[in-house]
């Protein structure tokens, strides 16, 4: 029998706080530099000039925005849940370093070494609908409550070809560890999961967007039809957070969707986290691009769209994936 | 490490019992669901403690993530004004109902520990998913499938009801 003594414990916790804090890091300064590379995108995409104004090429806009987003006051709407209006925040942006913990950044970097990272991950993702749903129905908005409406029947509907999607990838390897799955993806292109899997990348993709309410799924927020959404009544880093967390989730998204699919961090000759960065970027650019090409759906195109094509043709997919597994 | 797995334990408690107060005590029916998630978690934290993290994932997974999502759209669907009837506080006879049928239950757990205590191990041996796998397809396949006609049934009335209300 096997127990740990005292110095074996307190250095795996050294090393999570440690991970955590350098997670901590991460996202912030993710969520600054993504900022500015999404106005950046949609200034170029639609000749916008407003993102080019403040400083050399628009350089000074994020930290213009960030100032502004600090210096705002805190307004609980009156009438409103005040304890779970503050809490939905919380909620949102918490849970998003647990995402990050299970994710391999490279040959033995990562911060918790489990076999169930991607059930983890898939498991405290659901959280974010809470804390979107908290916040909209605790602001006493009709707007907001219309939003969280939404983001509950959006994300109960795309949940579901996310998983199968994934399934089917875990269906092939016979395995949930995240470091497993990319150890059995070579180093080229032509080796990774995406040319055996194409629809079921595609499927996540699409599920992925809508997970993170990005357009053109952003029904949740919706700003021409509900002001804002769920997060109407937010003001300062109470809205600052629940942005961060898109940001954070888009990345979780991209990071999964890459060593899932394109190989993790296997590249032909740089070391291994770069290679990953990399490719998290590469989908991030194309989630932007998404954004600002795609006009909004429909609410009922949306529902219409999941439930006729994407689960019909995942479970196919998934079907054949369990017959090509049992045949060879 | 066995003090860490009895405070650890402790916890887990306090944050069930936390959870299910708040929920069978909050005058807000979102407040009591968000008391019933934090007990899910608790519930969560005890199958962890039993080492066995995918229950407990799969724990967070359906419950927090699918189930206390469909209870809240139930609720906004059935949204009753801020005085409804949940917000009246309530005669203490119920509350002396409550507490006999809360002790009924462990009344009984406790007169089966009293007569059969379990030894616990130190700790615990993880489960292999494959073992979990296997379990459910062949000693326990009867209670599995049972479990799925039992889903069938209830999504397939969940339809019904929703295409009547939309033919009347």
């Amino acid at each position: 029998m096997h127990i740990p003594m005292l110095g074996e414990v307190s250095i795996e916790l050294i090393r999570l706080v440690l991970g955590l804090v350098l997670l901590a890091a991460f996202v912030g300064g993710n969520g600054v530099v993504l900022v500015w590379l999404e106005r950046k995108v949609a200034g170029h995409i639609q000749r916008r000039p407003g993102p080019f104004e403040v400083g050399p090429h628009g350089l000074l806009q994020t930290l213009a925005d960030a100032a502004k987003m600090v210096g705002k006051q805190l307004v609980t709407p009156a009438g409103a849940d005040k304890l779970l209006f503050w809490l939905a925040p919380l909620l949102a942006f918490l849970p998003v370093f647990v995402l990050f913990l299970p994710i391999s950044w490279g040959e033995g970097i990562f911060v918790l070494e489990t076999n169930l990272g991607l059930v983890l991950i898939l498991a405290f993702a659901g959280i974010n609908v809470v804390a979107v749903m908290v916040g909209g129905w605790a602001s006493n908005n009709k707007y907001g409550v219309l939003g969280a409406a939404r983001a509950v029947a959006q994300s109960v509907a795309y949940e579901i070809p996310l998983l199968l999607s994934v399934l089917a990838i875990s269906f092939m390897t016979g395995s949930l560890d995240l470091n497993r799955i990319v150890e059995l993806q070579g180093n080229w292109p032509w080796q990774w999961n995406v040319l055996v899997q194409p629809v079921a990348f595609v499927i996540y993709f699409i599920c992925g967007l809508a997970e993170t309410n990005r357009a053109p799924f952003d029904l949740p927020e919706g700003e021409s039809e509900l002001t804002a959404g769920f997060h109407t009544e937010y003001s300062g880093m109470g809205f600052g957070l629940f942005m961060l967390a898109e940001y954070a989730n888009m990345l979780v998204v991209c990071g999964v969707a890459s060593i899932l699919f394109l190989g993790g961090w296997k590249g032909p000759f740089l070391p291994g986290p770069w290679w990953l960065l990399a490719k998290m970027y590469a989908l991030m650019a194309l989630i932007m691009w998404c954004r600002w090409t795609f006009p909004r759906v429909r609410f009922d195109q949306l529902l219409n769209f999941n439930w006729k094509w994407l689960i019909p043709i995942t479970l196919a997919n998934l079907f054949l994936t369990a017959v090509l597994v049992k045949v060879f | 490490m066995e003090f860490l797995a009895k405070a650890a334990f402790v916890f887990y408690v306090l944050v069930i019992a936390g959870g299910s107060l708040a929920a069978a005590l909050s005058h807000n029916m979102v407040r009591a669901l968000l008391g019933l998630i934090l007990t899910m978690f608790g519930v969560a934290g005890m199958y962890m403690l039993l080492n066995a993290p995918f229950v407990a994932l799969m724990q967070v997974l359906v419950y927090v993530g699918a189930v206390a999502v469909l209870v809240f759209f139930a609720i906004m669907l059935t949204r009753t004004p801020t005085g409804g009837e949940e917000s009246q506080p309530n005669p203490s006879r119920k509350y002396l109902l409550a507490l006999l049928t809360a002790m009924l239950p462990g009344a009984a757990l406790g007169w089966v520990w009293l007569k059969h205590p379990v030894l616990s191990d130190v700790t615990p041996v993880q489960a292999p998913m494959e073992a979990l796998g296997q379990g459910l397809m062949e000693p326990y396949i009867l209670a599995f499938e049972l479990i799925s006609v039992v889903l069938f049934v209830a999504m397939s009335g969940a339809v019904i009801l929703a295409f009547r209300k939309r033919g009347s």
